[in-house]
């Protein structure tokens, strides 16, 4: 190569080179990265909000805020590893008459110190911010409120029933009030289940001679499905049961028509003592 | 030469291993009788509705080889296991009133959780609980200490998730454990009703634990077939 | 001076009559023959001795399998050099030959071999077999889920199938690189003969091979209920078949344990002259990582399972609470084992792919050493995640904050590994043969798998996505999609070693489409029904996840036929492929400088080592090379005045 050449050659692959960005592998990768990771956004949006079902709580919806935060975050990521790869097979790929004669050597390059370096520092700073959010969102769910309404959940092969204490009500639905604390203190009679209500986005484990807790506040009213997410045996795909968001007198028509007493309905439900004389009332 | 023939001697094994227990699935405890459809009695008013009326009658065999009876229930079964009986499977038609009749002839004890003893998805919440000495009870709970086996039944996900059935099957300290030829032994019998829901699969399985190890569970318990089974709402 | 004679072959030695004593009667059929015998013997005595006992059937099932085991090794002939050296005797120079399979034509890949080159081979054809089990009872699995309420499997069979499936996988992922590769090519590109205990290489193989049969018994003793992770007290209440299943799990241990050792201490001791450890290929050193990491983690699979049945068998009080025992207490070894296992599984491969990248781009490994600091740091951090599994069992909840850090810190080493990849791919000469397009769909794959992990480290989000079906699509997309395809790539690149045919690379891209949009179908279809909020391990469920299900299914059959199709290929390769040249890919790690089919104890000549094998474009002659004829022996120095033969070690030590 003449000495104008490599000059030019340099130019064209340098920044402050003469030839258009977009021309250059860095320019075209840049593109194409640029296109992935609008679609990854995207994606971030739309799974979500077409694919999850409707929340019911602040913690469900703390599960949807984290899957398009993440899902934004990781999108550049994926995407330039992707970029590059597509544009390896476009711009470098060697086509050869003969497909058993390898293409020359290319030039050969074992390591980049500033490129290893940023790269390095550039994952830490994503891992630090995805730790923050997790810890912070992670706090937030383990306050507890003194009067929340606890309800004691049992898991057994292969079915899940819930007890209201103070009420005396024991049933195999799980309705809860509006806008009200709850903690489900969940255990298990024979083997490990998983007390899995969806879209309250709270799980845990309902482990034998142990009691585990959970904490969340409904906040949208409705039917759901409480699931068991550990495989408990033979019946495990039926260990199903529904459950209901309802408003506070609602509730306590149920704990009533379940058996509580007037007084001890409106305790758990939180109406005042006086709203509780309903014609279902026993 | 010999690595290909030792290849093509795994793939027929692996053929062999699928087909082996696709037809175990199918020759297994599951459908030993065929599936038992309710008789059809007629029509009944419930709710101020007209809905079809249909019967089912079956059994706790305490020892699902020993009776005649019971070889034709399993004719692979453990003579320490007990089942029901003759099928593991019932046909009911859907939205319909099924009067259920079962003999429990099996010695128990006591619940792993006492719920399971109160009657709960029948007409009026109650079932008939008549005992081997002929008295009679209609209440919608028993003893949960003497409980021989329940009759609980719910649907598979998403067919029905209103529906769900518990009949507890009383036992008491007289019924021995290993009674080999039932149609001669002491029973309970229990007789309820309940509206059957949707059209579908719905899974049945005893909540009594009368099985082995962890919890009583295991064992007969969760070998498919004794103490668990289909029924299809058609 | 020079000698022009070519050295005679070791494998054309003429043996005795009596070469190898007891190996020229042992095989595979007798293995087979006296472990079924001992097996029921075993069987015959414990059911009488414990008969009645209601843990009798779990002690009987458990000494069946141990004589199973110990019979079958037997009769394999593993036991042969022990016995002579406990009688106080060693094995004869021939008998050695005998057991490298000198003499024995193809019947030796049925034999205990000691020549490591059998021994991959062996574990090649193993590892096609255990896909092929795990792989049909995957189909049986998504059949069964077509339908919402489906009769094809009842639930007892649905569950037993699951946990097959899970076991025979993840025994085929952790041996289906260092098994057939670590073995077979490994030590050729170090430099070296053959393993640093070829007898133990063998063993480990045939140790596997006695534990598969324990596994797949499992069948028929009431099928195991309780998915791959078996979690107590669940599987303590399972019936006689976990015996069976742990017993398997014992016997694999022991046989991955051995082969850890054996790679390790091969790499350490036996490399070639001018080989030091920073010219040593990146594919060696995923192996060597990789198998340290599994030394510290399998060992607590040991112990899990044999606590498991000693509380089934015996009535310890290990994992069941009604008794005294603690379910998070195997949770927690489980787990300590389970998540360095993944590792374990993903690091050769991965190792692989930057091996085949680095020759199929024409340039050297980008960031050679800082890969290699990634595979330690992702090794190390792996130790410490375990928790990550168990953040909604409801143990130790002030725990999830550390783990979560731990788990969110292991994606900055696999970053650095995918640095390392595209940095190879970066203005490389993209040379697209079969081996290259697996490493590409790998990249694709793996990062899916890798950043739908994130989600899941996340402790609020896992609320969500524990025990959902998402779960299960995030780790076949890294485990199938990424590990098991970066072996795929790492088999049609040595194939022409081991085989000594090409592959037909127009049915391989017919297979690789076929594969490559399957696992899209599958596992989008999985991640879809995840979001829905579908439970994983159930053969029934709500009708709502029922598209997202028929698309997963779809997928399934067409990834089953996309791999039937790679089966094929590789059949009709290695029967009737075009003859392959010693280095088809011009690549210049040692296995491809030695001619093929590779001589017995690989080097005719010692190998020539003066620099690492990432001299592409660089201007400078191959740095690892075998050379024509071996140069003289340099001349023995004896000092004045002691007669020669006085061994001295005269400088220049191996």
């Amino acid at each position: 190569m003449s000495f104008e050449e490599e000059v030019d050659e340099i130019e064209a692959n340098t920044l402050l080179g003469g030839a258009p960005f977009f021309s250059r592998p860095g320019g075209k990768i840049f593109i194409i990265w640029l296109v992935f990771t609008v679609i990854g956004v995207l994606i971030g949006f739309y799974a979500p909000h077409h694919l999850l079902p409707v929340m019911q709580s602040p913690e469900g919806g703390d599960v949807w805020a984290t899957i398009v935060f993440f899902t934004v975050l990781a999108a550049p990521v994926a995407a330039l590893v992707y970029a590059i790869a597509f544009y390896s097979l476009f711009a470098w790929r060697h086509r050869s008459e003969d497909p058993d004669v390898p293409p020359p050597d290319a030039e050969p390059q074992r390591g980049n110190g500033p490129v290893t370096v940023v790269w390095l520092a550039v994952s830490t700073v994503l891992v630090v911010v995805l730790l923050f959010w997790g810890i912070a969102v992670w706090s937030a769910q383990q306050v507890s409120h003194p009067n929340a309404l606890q309800v004691n959940v049992t898991g057994q092969q292969w079915l899940w029933t819930y007890s209201y204490p103070g009420t005396g009500v024991e049933t195999r639905t799980l309705d809860l009030p509006v806008n009200r604390p709850v903690q489900f203190n969940v255990t298990s009679v024979d083997v490990t289940h998983g007390f899995w209500p969806a879209v309250l986005g709270v799980q845990v484990d309902a482990n034998p001679d142990v009691v585990t807790v959970i904490r969340t506040t409904p906040n949208k009213l409705g039917k759901f499905i409480v699931q068991c997410s550990q495989l408990c045996g033979l019946y495990h795909a039926f260990m199903n049961n529904t459950g209901d968001v309802v408003t506070s007198q609602q509730f306590d028509t149920w704990l009533q028509s379940n058996g509580a007493t007037p007084t001890a309905a409106a305790t758990a439900a939180g109406t005042s003592s006086s709203g509780s004389t309903t014609a279902m009332g026993k | 030469m010999g690595i290909l023939l030792t290849f093509v001697v795994a793939l027929v094994a692996i053929g062999g291993v699928a087909a082996f227990f696709i037809s175990q699935s199918y020759t297994s405890p599951n459908y030993p009788n065929g599936v038992q459809v309710a008789q059809p009695l007629g029509t009944a008013v419930v709710n101020g509705q007209s809905v079809p009326h249909v019967a089912l009658q079956f059994q706790t065999y305490p020892d699902s080889t020993g009776s005649v009876a019971g070889k034709q229930v399993h004719p692979s079964g453990n003579p320490a296991w007990p089942a029901y009986g003759l099928s593991n499977q019932y046909q009911v038609p859907a939205h319909s009133l099924v009067t259920v009749t079962i003999r429990q002839y099996d010695s128990g004890g006591s619940l792993n959780n006492p719920w399971f003893a109160k009657v709960s998805g029948t007409v009026g919440g109650v079932a008939t609980f008549t005992s081997p000495d002929g008295k009679t009870v209609t209440t919608n709970h028993v003893d949960p200490d003497n409980i021989g086996h329940t009759f609980t039944m719910r649907s598979a996900p998403g067919v029905d998730s209103a529906f769900f059935l518990n009949v507890p099957l009383p036992t008491n300290a007289n019924l021995p454990n290993n009674q080999t030829n039932p149609d001669a032994g002491q029973y309970y019998t229990v007789k309820f009703s309940f509206l059957s829901g949707a059209k579908g699969v719905y899974a049945w399985n005893c909540e009594f634990p009368c099985g082995q190890m962890v919890a009583s569970f295991g064992g007969v318990m969760g070998a498919y077939g004794f103490m668990s089974g289909f029924v299809h709402v058609v | 001076m020079t000698t022009a004679v070519a050295p005679p072959l070791l494998e054309d030695t003429q043996l005795g009559p009596k070469a190898g004593g007891f190996y020229r009667y042992q095989n595979i059929w007798t293995g087979l023959g006296f472990g079924i015998f001992l097996g029921f013997v075993a069987w015959l005595v414990s059911h009488a001795t414990v008969q009645g006992s209601n843990w009798g059937t779990d002690m009987v099932v458990t000494c069946t399998m141990v004589a199973w085991v110990v019979g079958f090794n037997i009769g394999m002939g593993t036991f042969n050099a022990p016995i002579h050296w406990i009688l106080g005797h060693d094995q004869t120079h021939e008998d050695e030959l005998y057991a490298a399979g000198v003499g024995q034509g193809s019947s030796r890949y049925l034999k205990f071999c000691t020549d490591h080159k059998v021994v991959g081979t062996q574990y090649l054809v193993l590892v096609m077999v255990l896909f092929g089990v795990g792989g049909t009872l995957a189909m049986m699995i998504r059949t069964q889920l077509i339908t919402p309420h489906s009769s094809f499997l009842d639930p007892q069979t649905y569950n037993a199938i699951v946990t097959i499936h899970g076991m025979v996988m993840i025994i085929a992922t952790i041996i289906m690189v260092s098994g057939p590769f670590a073995n077979f090519i490994m030590p050729i590109m170090i430099g070296a003969k053959d393993m640093a205990f070829p007898r133990l290489n063998a063993m480990s193989f045939w140790v596997v091979v006695s534990a598969v049969p324990c596994l797949l018994a499992t069948f028929f003793l009431g099928g195991v209920n309780a998915g791959w992770t078996t979690y107590a007290p669940l599987s303590v209440q399972a019936p006689a078949a976990m015996d069976a299943f742990a017993m398997t799990i014992i016997t694999f241990v022991v046989s991955v344990t051995v082969a850890g050792v054996n790679t390790i201490v091969t790499v350490v001791t036996m490399r070639a002259k001018g080989m030091t450890m920073g010219r040593l290929p990146i594919f060696t050193w995923g192996t060597v990582v990789g198998g340290a990491l599994g030394l510290y983690a399998m060992p607590a699979f040991l112990a899990v399972m044999t606590m498991m049945i000693t509380d089934r068998a015996t009535g310890t009080s290990f994992f069941v609470p009604e008794v005294g025992g603690s379910q998070w207490l195997y949770e927690n070894i489980f787990w300590i084992m389970g998540h360095p296992e993944v590792y374990v599984i993903l690091l050769p491969p991965v190792a692989a792919v930057l091996e085949i990248a680095s020759t199929f781009a024409r340039k050297p490994v980008f960031g050679y050493k800082v890969a290699i600091a990634g595979f330690v740091a992702i090794a190390a951090l792996s130790i410490m995640v375990w928790a990550h599994h168990m953040f909604t069992t409801g143990w130790a909840p002030n725990l999830a904050a550390p783990f979560m850090l731990t788990t969110e810190l292991i994606s900055i080493p696999t970053g650095i590994i995918f640095l390392c990849t595209i940095g190879t791919l970066w203005k490389g000469s993209i040379w697209t043969r079969l081996p290259m397009w697996f490493v590409y769909l790998f990249v694709w794959n793996f990062i899916i798998g890798g950043v739908t992990g994130i989600y899941l480290s996340d402790v609020p989000a896992d609320q969500f996505f524990h025990g959902d079906m998402f779960v299960t699509a995030h780790f076949h997309y890294t485990l199938l999609g990424g590990a098991m395809i970066g072996a795929t790539a790492a088999v049609c690149y040595w194939f022409p070693k081991v085989s000594g045919r090409m592959l037909n690379e127009r049915v391989g891209k017919v297979a690789f489409w076929m594969i490559a949009i399957g696992i899209q179908v599958t596992y989008f279809g999985q991640f879809w029904e995840g979001f829905q909020g579908m439970a994983r391990r159930i053969a029934y469920y709500n009708p709502h996840y029922e598209t997202a299900n028929q698309m997963s299914t779809a997928g399934a059959y067409l990834l089953m036929a996309g791999w039937l199709v790679f089966l094929y290929m590789m059949i009709n390769g290695w029967r009737h492929g075009k003859i392959a040249p010693a280095n088809p890919w011009h690549a210049k790690t040692l296995e491809w400088k030695v001619p093929t089919p590779v001589p017995l104890e690989n080097f005719l000549v010692d190998p020539v080592v003066t620099s690492d094998p990432y001299t592409y474009g660089e201007g400078v002659p191959d740095g690892q090379e075998v050379p024509e004829s071996a140069p003289a022996p340099e001349p023995e120095l004896v000092p004045a005045g002691s007669a020669p033969g006085d061994q001295i070690d005269a400088g220049g030590a191996s």
